[in-house]
């Protein structure tokens, strides 16, 4: 059945038309694929303590919990660790890419699963987890960057179309944003979050440790100070929410991920966060533009520094920006942009560290140079 | 038209997630993160059917409360602690806490009921204090 079909008016059909050619629109998913891979260990370091407890006898049910409902099945001990177990392993083998699709639904069902046992089990990172899970699991992510693309090319069968209908990678995006939006939002809402009463006696509580860090105490006055935390606290949630809508514009893109990367590296510097602050920056990839080798780089392969240049951006180019080609002997590294705008030498290596996911953080300041700036032609 | 249905659904799944955090204790998929400088701690007592109060900070029948509750800043109560999750989302841990304790303690069979006797401190609010208790023990003799 259609909207047409159903006599919806010719404005809402033209929306739910234009909804659903977004939804279809087909696009790399190679950020997914690299997210999936990166997400393989996280969720071993999430289950790390359920698998540590289960190894010294102890599971869950052992002691205080609250099930969501009562017909949640509930496994004998046995099958619960062996569960797990299976978890870790399809973790592994989601990370590698074998038998990506299978791995990826037991990775989210053994992790859902066991985050619904209890009350007690539910924190914010581990929410987030299934949720990146679950939409690995529908993406079919493991085209690229997997054993199953090495096994294709081994038995000498074409490779699978690494492309795909762009909805789970929108979806993500929406939950990466909502998750920065709804904490922002809750704190704005809050007079003494917006305030600044709850960091001033969080911190204020936390000053024996900060002298146990050997904090300067000019630094421990200014930091236990309520009227620092009445414009600290405001600078906190404006954060947030600024990585929540700065993430949607190309313009104010790359500026969200580089403040979303230093808030996470804050967190988790300064709260035990489990996995939230890993997952939370290796989520910022599916923000990258979903095509790839749509920008060139032009290098002197006969020359040996300039090889081994390609050859580290080659090692580095974890999301395909780039497609490199033989430039002329004795000609400066040269990059080409998707919109034909081309950098020259110095500035072409910062702008290409600035789209490697390692360097990015690093390289993206350069770019506000006015050497950088300049040199765009 | 099937993943418009998915998409819209999580979309207005998550939105409806976002918006119960502001009145649900436990706050599931509501992202509140750090949302409270509030702390709380309790005296937790086994209320015997003669009415004695015996402090539960030392074994009974073999039991132990931070054995039995291990998770959740729950373990020992007597100190004051911050709430993670909230105030809320605390004192609830500790009303199913209670209830959970009363309901796998066998061997006691002289506890009619549990009860914490908490002192909560909202942010910088003055602080306030609830007693809660657990469900009625059939097992007290």
């Amino acid at each position: 059945m259609n909207a047409a079909a159903v006599g919806v008016p010719r404005d809402a059909r033209g929306l739910i038309a234009a909804f659903d050619r977004l939804l279809g629109r087909v696009v790399s998913i190679r950020s997914l694929a690299l997210l999936r891979v990166l997400v393989g260990p996280i969720v071993l370091l999430h289950l790390q303590p359920f698998l540590s407890d289960a190894l010294d006898g102890r599971i869950y049910s052992d002691a205080f919990y609250e099930p969501y409902a009562s017909w949640y099945p509930e496994l004998p001990e046995a099958v619960y660790v062996g569960l797990l177990c299976v978890g870790a392993v399809a973790a592994i083998a989601m990370s590698l890419g074998l038998l990506t699709r299978v791995a990826t639904a037991t990775t989210f069902a053994v992790v859902a699963y066991n985050l619904f046992l209890s009350t007690t089990h539910f924190h914010n990172n581990r929410a987030y987890l299934v949720i990146v899970l679950g939409l690995l699991a529908v993406a079919p992510c493991g085209r690229e960057l997997s054993m199953d693309a090495w096994l294709r090319r081994r038995r000498g069968l074409p490779a699978l179309d690494p492309a795909a209908p762009a909805w789970p990678l929108w979806l993500l995006r929406f939950e990466c944003s909502a998750i920065y939006g709804a904490s922002g939002l809750s704190k704005l809402l809050d007079p003494d979050w917006f305030g600044g009463t709850v960091t001033w006696q969080r911190v204020s509580r936390a000053r024996g440790d900060l002298q146990a860090w050997h904090v300067p105490d000019w630094a421990i006055s200014a930091l236990t100070d309520r009227g620092f935390h009445t414009g600290a606290a405001k600078f906190v949630v404006l954060t947030e929410l600024f990585i929540a809508v700065g993430l949607w514009s190309r313009r104010t893109r790359y500026a969200a991920v580089w403040v979303a990367v230093i808030f996470h590296v804050t967190i988790e510097a300064s709260a035990s966060v489990q996995v939230f602050s890993l997952l939370g920056i290796a989520v910022l990839l599916v923000w990258a533009v979903p095509s790839t080798r749509d920008r060139v780089l032009r290098i002197d392969l006969s020359d040996g520094t300039h090889r081994r240049w390609a050859a580290a951006v080659r090692s580095l180019d974890w999301l395909a920006r780039f497609r490199i080609e033989q430039a002329p002997a004795g000609s400066r590294p040269e990059v080409v942009d998707r919109d034909g705008t081309r950098l020259r030498g110095g500035p072409a290596i910062a702008f290409t560290l600035s789209r490697l996911p390692l360097t990015a953080w690093f390289a993206l300041p350069t770019l506000l140079l006015p050497a950088v700036r300049r040199a765009r032609c | 038209m099937g993943r418009r249905v998915i998409v819209l659904g999580v979309v207005l799944l998550q939105l409806g997630f976002i918006a119960r955090g502001y009145w649900a204790d436990h706050k599931e998929f509501a992202f509140q993160m750090f949302p409270e400088s509030s702390t709380w701690r309790a005296t937790l007592f086994r209320v015997t059917a003669d009415g004695e109060r015996v402090p539960i900070d030392r074994p009974w029948f073999g039991y132990r409360w931070e054995d039995m509750v291990r998770d959740r800043g729950l373990s020992y109560p007597q100190y004051r602690h911050h709430a993670d999750a909230g105030l809320d989302n605390q004192l609830a841990f500790l009303r199913a806490a209670l209830d959970w304790v009363a309901a796998n303690t066998p061997r006691d069979n002289e506890t009619r009921y549990l009860e914490a006797r908490v002192t909560a401190w909202h942010n910088d609010d003055p602080p306030r204090v609830e007693v809660f208790r657990s469900r009625a023990r059939e097992e007290a003799g």
